[in-house]
């Protein structure tokens, strides 16, 4: 089997993001002779969380100028690290770090790259891998012939890897010149505003049945607020919507803490969660399409004809979302 | 200190079409991908209506879009965005397909921007989206990039905010919904861009007509561009079908809902 | 901010086939073979004629329906035209007509339609019965079938490859600029306001666009349409009261259809005797089909959605359609009035084609060739009456152009056809015997009848279910109805013992679905609502809401306790039906326009398909 050349960068405290330890199990589980470069400002300590991987050397680059994430310098690293280590597969975690500096390294090395992959497997001894085209909306399998082939892999794709002990990491120099570019640091998203959280279990999805007016003839934009950031806040979800719901923002009545960075569906994101509630959404396949990767999917909804009940939820509650969530919210 | 900048940005189908895969004689394709109405991509178009504020706030720069795509199509598109900011159309004729190998794209694309005349490269800015939404690798712009020798490159970017000596401070995406905030000494440099911040200009005949001087002349001499599916073999291209056994509970008390989703989130 | 002004020479109005037509015609003489300049401009000394068009729709290529036509105009423009480079087309090959009775025992049926049901029903086949002969006038062999959408696309991007004339998508035409009854250009919508106009920090005032000929193609519902008829008139004697709601889909058939490219069918009978149904069937097993549900179809809760459905599922139709796949949606009003609808075609610095100046052939079924053909010949009395250095005034474009349309086989065809469909007024039967009278005498023999606004027909509830239901059960469904804020049309229809739709998620779809999967509806920020309701207080007190039951696009919801419909700009097709269907006429202007604005906005389809 092909040599391959697993890279991961450091997070802020000098470990492994856990999107690093999943990559490294699927490379593991996939390829042969295995080779580890990392990336930080020190390596050590994410060097030996993963000393038993079975490497044949952890390659690293370290320094000051490895510890923040630089297109300049991060693609300086791979170079230096792929010519060392010489593979034919490189396989990255798809970070935002990676997914910046992957391409032109590779570029520089005389390889190609494919990224955002989600599955990757051998046929017939031959590497294959999953990704998506047009926004989730179909998938392909592929190989290509060149090598070094890059690849980046989305998370959850395997457990992550654990396996501490003792490395030895061997340093690879790379020269810092001419950096233009200065990192100032990471600046965290407003307290109050709720996004789509990657890492969490559930994705909530409003939709703008919580702008319609209620059985009384009134839109109740305070109890839908009250409503949804409740259970936000007891279950720590990530927070989705409709495009009509992000669409009526745009038309001035708000939910504050909305915008269309929350919208899901086709001309929204796709995110990645174990379970999806949707509320006060019609199930339409536009916006479906962005629950590709929802794995478990409920719905509440006052239209026992809308589009979940068409093979597209596993339950379909036919009920008020609104009384629902309010008692979903004392339970919890 | 001005800019040139040069936005890459092609068409993608309109996002609201069916889209169904099917074996082209040079790989994967769409059914029916020359009759598909297609718009500007999504993220290219933020990156163009960032450029031309940043041309309008710093004098003396200059807009170029780099259009690779089948000309009747490109001519199409033309016609929807043209209104809304001034650029220069560098166009050239080719395939726009997200089956398309990045590497082939990005060579042509880099090839129609050094043959750009009045283009200094030391005052060049390179925009582009973050990823299409066609091929959805984030992969095209860097490589571009690479090719032209710009080492200062940003991905997913909300906001670029320029100095009077020529840098700027630029804020990219990263995870958990956080923001990487860097300083950049000045262009030459790569930006893909996300959302930004700008709302879509409103549709402007006097700018239609103003950019319809260059845009018909520019694909009147679009040169054709070989891009293919390069060194890739598709072994398979699908619309996953997904159909569940939805169970349907109605005329049921709120509270048993409620009881019932919850020990489904804690299950 | 200012509003913005600019010159140009030609302003047209909306890109179908009749501005198409004259664009092709004029784009081909403002150049020299040499390369010189032979149409020179008048606002722009010395560069080439300066020709502007504005289409309300998002690309040009989302033209609304399946068409089948003679091509003859069209053939004369292209001589050497092979079908087959339209995009979607494919030569007529074989026509049916098709009788269908009703399966199911819910549609409405007069005495007379039950006699021609027993007498059809002996010789039926899947209940329908086949017309042995077709008449003449009705053929549309030797012809053609294609997509309007993908023609529009094809003649688009021809004209503007000539980089002769520009079309901009995406822009709707507020209004014409008259000053002392000339008109002197056209006014594009405001953009940056809020829905009720309202201007927002980015308000955008639409331009002036001064032009020396302002083409009016804007279809049958255009705003700058109406806004002319409503400052010249129309003509005396002459009426648009009669319309239809043209609802349409295109459908990928079954892959062993026995069907071939160039199948034309079309059907009456079912799902109420007085509703047309249509079936051409393009290249690669696509089908587009659809029904006209008319303005005479005295029905207070008429759904052309729901409509449509049932005539899928009609046997004779089903056998056909079993196992095939929505791709696509749509709806739009036809100016069913014909030559009778024809407005004031001409004026000082104004023109009018196509269907809004009325060139649908009412005997014939046929409006594409027709529009085609009065484009083309506004562009050769343009191009005249530019080299020969004249005005467009009235005088001078009806010395050209109206006397080119007089004189053309559009007007002997449409004055054949006028009387037509005035049997249609007392009933289906009178209805088809006058149009058989009209089609075999050409235009010498006609069922006499007389044209009702289409407010002045629709039914009461009470009349309309005397009979068929007991009125304390129809009032408790629409008390309800009224006071949940929901569309009566299931719930009445259902009652009515329509059997309810097997919703399959492929072909037979939720109406929102339809939208979105296939229709595509679309509006773009920024523009201010195009449908208003006059008067708050009529629709409040308006019994039927019938625009709630007809909206093509749900686009026009029921309000909680009956109260003045929503309008949703987002789901909005711009079919314009409201407009002619609502049951309320406008105060202070009885008789002439009903309580529902139907303006100029932005958005609709997204489907190249239709």
């Amino acid at each position: 089997m092909e040599k391959v050349l697993f890279i991961a960068h450091t997070d802020a405290d000098g470990n492994l993001p856990k999107a690093a330890l999943e990559t490294l199990t699927a490379a593991k589980a996939t390829c042969g002779d295995l080779t580890v470069g990392l990336i930080g400002a020190d390596v050590q300590a994410a060097a030996d969380s993963i000393a038993e991987c079975g490497a044949e050397a952890i390659l690293g680059v370290s320094g000051d100028a490895f510890g923040a994430s630089r297109y300049s310098t991060d693609a300086a690293a791979i170079e230096a690290l792929v010519k060392q280590a010489a593979p034919e597969v490189v396989i990255a975690p798809n970070t935002a770090r990676f997914a910046r500096s992957m391409p032109g390294a590779a570029f520089r090395c005389g390889g190609k790259i494919d990224t955002h992959i989600t599955g990757m497997f051998r046929e017939g001894g031959k590497l294959e891998v999953q990704r998506w085209y047009y926004r989730q909306r179909m998938s392909a399998t592929l190989s290509r012939e060149a090598r070094p082939w890059f690849l980046l892999l989305e998370g959850g794709l395997a457990e992550a890897f654990s396996g501490a002990g003792s490395a030895i990491v061997q340093t690879v120099d790379v020269a810092v010149d001419n950096v233009r570019t200065e990192v100032v640091g990471v600046q965290a998203p407003d307290s109050d505003a709720q996004t789509i959280r990657p890492e969490a279990e559930v994705l909530f999805v409003a939709g703008a049945g919580w702008m319609k007016k209620q059985a009384d003839g009134e839109v109740k934009i305070k109890d839908a607020e009250e409503i949804i950031l409740g259970f936000l806040d007891k279950t720590q979800a990530s927070l989705g919507s409709t495009k009509s719901l992000v669409d009526q923002e745009a038309e001035g009545d708000v939910l504050n803490f909305m915008s269309h960075m929350n919208q899901v569906g086709q001309t929204g994101s796709t995110p990645r969660h174990n379970k999806g509630l949707a509320t006060c959404c019609h199930g339409e396949e536009p916006h479906t399409v962005g629950w590709r990767f929802i794995n478990e999917r409920r719905a509440i909804s006052l239209d026992a004809n809308c589009g979940w009940a068409q093979g597209k939820a596993d339950v379909l509650y036919i009920a008020d979302a609104f009384e629902v969530m309010k008692k979903v919210n004392e339970l919890l | 200190m001005s800019f040139h900048i040069v936005v890459c940005g092609s068409l993608v189908p309109d996002p609201l079409q069916t889209l169904e895969p099917m074996q082209g004689p040079t790989g994967p394709a769409l059914k029916n991908e020359m009759m598909l109405p297609a718009v500007l991509d999504p993220w290219a178009g933020h990156a163009l209506f960032e450029a031309a504020t940043l041309a309008a706030n710093v004098p003396g720069s200059k807009v170029w879009l780099v259009s690779l795509g089948p000309k009747a199509k490109l001519q199409q598109l033309m016609m929807s965005i043209a209104q809304k900011v001034a650029f220069d159309l560098v166009a050239v004729d080719g395939p726009a397909g997200g089956f398309l190998d990045a590497f082939e794209t990005a060579e042509a694309l880099a090839g129609a921007i050094d043959g750009i005349a009045g283009l200094e490269k030391d005052k060049m800015l390179l925009f582009g989206g973050c990823a299409s939404s066609s091929r959805d690798a984030s992969v095209t712009m860097q490589l571009i990039g690479e090719r032209l020798g710009i080492t200062d490159q940003f991905l997913a970017v909300d906001e670029l905010k320029p100095e009077a000596d020529g840098s700027f401070q630029i804020m990219e995406r990263i995870e958990a919904g956080e923001y990487l905030v860097s300083k950049c000494a000045g262009a030459p440099a790569m930006v893909g861009w996300a959302t930004g911040n700008l709302p879509e200009p409103p549709n402007n005949p006097q700018v239609g007509m103003q950019n319809m001087r260059t845009v018909m002349p520019a694909l009147q001499q679009a040169k054709p561009a070989q891009v293919g599916t390069g060194d890739v073999n598709f072994t398979k291209v699908e619309v996953p079908q997904q159909r569940r056994e939805t169970k349907i509970v109605k005329d049921t008390p709120v509270e048993e809902i409620a009881a019932d989703i919850v020990a489904w989130l804690k299950g | 901010m200012e509003r913005q002004m600019m010159e140009v020479d030609i302003a047209c109005v909306g890109f179908g086939p009749a501005t198409a037509g004259f664009l092709h015609t004029l784009s081909k003489a403002i150049m020299n073979e040499d390369g010189t300049v032979a149409l020179e401009s008048r606002v722009m000394p010395g560069a080439p004629l300066q020709v502007m068009c504005y289409e309300r729709a998002d690309d040009i290529s989302f033209g609304v329906s399946g068409v089948v036509t003679r091509g003859k105009a069209l053939r004369e423009s292209f001589p050497e035209l092979n079908v087959s480079e339209i995009p979607t087309a494919a030569e007529v090959a074989h026509e049916e007509v098709l009788y269908l009775t009703d399966p199911d025992g819910a549609s409405t049926r007069s005495t007379g339609v039950k006699m021609v049901d027993k007498v059809a029903g002996l010789l039926a086949k899947d209940n329908a019965f086949a017309l042995p002969w077709i008449p003449p006038f009705l053929r549309k062999e030797p012809g053609m079938v294609f997509s309007m959408g993908q023609f529009c696309q094809w003649i688009g991007q021809q004209l503007m490859g000539s980089g002769l004339v520009q079309i901009w998508p995406g822009m709707p035409v507020d209004s014409p600029l008259i000053e002392d009854d000339k008109v002197v250009g056209i006014r594009l919508a405001d953009q940056g306001v809020e829905k009720d106009g309202s201007p927002t920090p980015g308000y955008m005032p639409g331009m002036d666009l001064k032009a020396g000929l302002t083409v009016v193609g804007d279809g049958p519902v255009g705003a700058v349409g109406q806004k002319l008829d409503d400052h010249f008139g129309l003509p005396e004697g002459n009426h648009i009261d009669e319309w239809a709601a043209g609802m349409k889909a295109v459908v990928q058939l079954p892959g062993d259809t026995e069907l071939k490219p160039g199948f034309v069918l079309h059907t009456f009978g079912y799902p109420e005797p007085e509703i047309f149904g249509y079936m051409y069937v393009l290249p690669d097993n696509v089908a587009s089909l659809g029904i006209f549900v008319p303005s005479w179809l005295d029905n207070p809760i008429r759904s052309s959605f729901r409509m449509l459905q049932h005539w899928m599922q009609h046997p004779a139709v089903w056998k056909y359609l079993e196992g095939s796949t929505l791709k696509s949606w749509g709806a739009k009003s036809l100016q069913e009035s014909g030559m009778r609808g024809e407005p004031k075609l001409v004026g000082d610095g104004f023109a009018r084609v196509g269907e809004g100046s009325g060139t649908t052939n009412v005997l014939t079924g046929s409006g594409f060739d027709e529009a085609w053909a009065t484009g083309v010949q506004l562009a050769e009395a343009t191009i005249e009456l530019l080299k020969e250095g004249k005005s467009f005034s009235q005088f001078h474009l009806e010395e050209t152009y109206l006397k080119r349309r007089r004189s053309s086989w559009v007007e002997e065809e449409a004055q054949q056809a006028k009387k037509a469909r005035d049997g249609f007024t007392r009933g289906l039967i009178p209805g088809l015997i006058g149009m058989g009278m009209t089609g075999m005498t050409k235009g010498k023999l006609n069922m006499p009848g007389t044209p009702r606004r289409p407010w002045d027909r629709v039914p009461s509830f009470a009349d309309y279910f005397r009979g068929k239901l007991e009125a304390g059960e129809v009032k408790a469904i629409i008390d309800e109805c009224k006071a949940k804020g929901q569309s009566m049309v299931d719930p009445l229809m259902d009652k009515m013992g329509w059997k309810p739709i097997p919703y399959d998620g492929q072909l037979l779809l939720l109406h929102q679905d339809a939208l979105l999967l296939g229709g595509k509806v679309q509006a773009a920020h920024g523009f201010a609502d195009h449908v208003r309701f006059a008067d708050p207080e009529k629709c409040r007190a308006c019994e039927s809401q019938i625009c709630i039951s007809m909206c093509s696009g749900q686009a026009i919801a029921a309000s909680e306790g009956g109260d003045v419909p929503n309008f949703d700009r987002e789901k909005c097709v711009h079919c314009g039906i409201c407009m002619w269907n609502c049951t309320v006429g406008r105060k202070g202007d009885e008789g002439r326009r009903s309580n529902i604005i139907f303006d100029a906005g932005s958005g609709g389809f997204h489907s190249a398909e239709n």
